[in-house]
């Protein structure tokens, strides 16, 4: 009996252990879909034709040329995010970027993500900052609004 | 002997290049905090420097920042307490500076806080210059000022930031 038990709960662990794991795996990007900070800026620098379309979804818009949506955990800014993009052809490469801090602890990114994804924006991309907007982007001197 | 000079003389070179960028804008303890002038949400300047003679303790927040937002509660309790001077003329003062973007977001945090203390932003986020004079990588973040402007400390929170006011306010 007490051998069963044992069993039971180390089954039960086991599902546990397994269940989150694939819980920390469920971002909504993929590696492939971060964007590194110096690969924006030479794409704003170069004068090629197929600069991406560049969105603020969090605080304030800093990035030169950005569409400033607002914060992407705000329904209404979801809303936003919608018009911004309605008539974009959905190959475009569109990059959405927070900057408040650590990308991956913004409140923002994943409601605005997942919405590009639904929308079914098959280049969209996320910026790829370690700490936040200053450090990684105007302290760097890459180009900014005005 | 001409390699040894050669070498000390490219070290004297290095080091003074280094010291040069280093002195840029220092913020460490011991140095005097770079002055802040900047408005209140009513539009009233309010700088730094008015409020020496006391304990100021520069609070670098935002409302779109959650651990800033979750600390106000404590800096409330914080500055309730040590407000009052406990010694004769010497009290705990907050200047908190706000890295928004957003004028309502910021009054509505300051509200629901009931935050009493000299609260001031420029309203440029990450953009601001005052996040480049006083160097910061990340918020929160804050500073300790003494009665005379001088920096006595950085970056305390919690227990240890309760610890260094009430001693700062109790000694002389």
């Amino acid at each position: 009996m007490k051998n069963r038990i044992q069993q039971f709960g180390f089954i039960l662990l086991l599902l546990f252990s397994i269940t989150t794991q694939a819980q920390e795996k469920q971002e909504p990007w993929t590696d492939a879909q971060l964007m590194p900070t110096q690969e924006l800026a030479d794409k704003i620098n170069n004068s090629g034709k197929d600069k991406p379309l560049i969105i603020n979804i969090g605080p304030q818009s800093v990035i030169k040329g950005s569409v400033d949506v607002g914060p992407g955990k705000e329904k209404e800014n979801i809303g936003k995010l919608d018009k911004t993009l309605a008539k974009v052809d959905k190959k475009r490469e569109v990059v959405i970027y927070c900057g408040c801090c650590p990308f991956d602890r913004c409140p923002n990114i994943r409601p605005a993500f997942n919405e590009l994804k639904e929308l079914g924006f098959v280049n969209a991309k996320l910026l790829n900052v370690p700490k936040n907007i200053k450090v990684d982007w105007i302290d760097k001197g890459y180009p900014v609004n005005q | 002997m001409k390699r040894p000079a050669s070498i000390i003389l490219m070290l004297i070179v290095l080091s003074c290049g280094y010291r040069a960028e280093a002195q840029e804008n220092e913020i460490k303890v011991g140095v005097m905090a770079p002055e802040i002038s900047l408005p209140t949400p009513q539009g009233k300047m309010v700088s730094l420097s008015s409020l020496r003679g006391n304990l100021v303790l520069i609070d670098f927040w935002a409302s779109w920042c959650a651990p800033c937002v979750e600390e106000q509660p404590e800096l409330k309790r914080l500055y309730d307490t040590y407000h009052q001077s406990i010694k004769k003329g010497k009290k705990l003062e907050i200047y908190g500076v706000s890295l928004d973007s957003k004028k309502p977001a910021w009054e509505k945090a300051i509200r629901r806080f009931d935050i009493k203390w000299p609260q001031v932003s420029d309203l440029k986020f990450w953009s601001s210059p005052v996040a480049k004079t006083y160097n910061l990588e990340g918020i929160p973040y804050n500073v300790v000022v003494d009665g005379d402007g001088y920096i006595i400390a950085l970056n305390l929170h919690g227990k240890e930031l309760e610890d260094f006011v009430r001693a700062g306010l109790e000694e002389k």
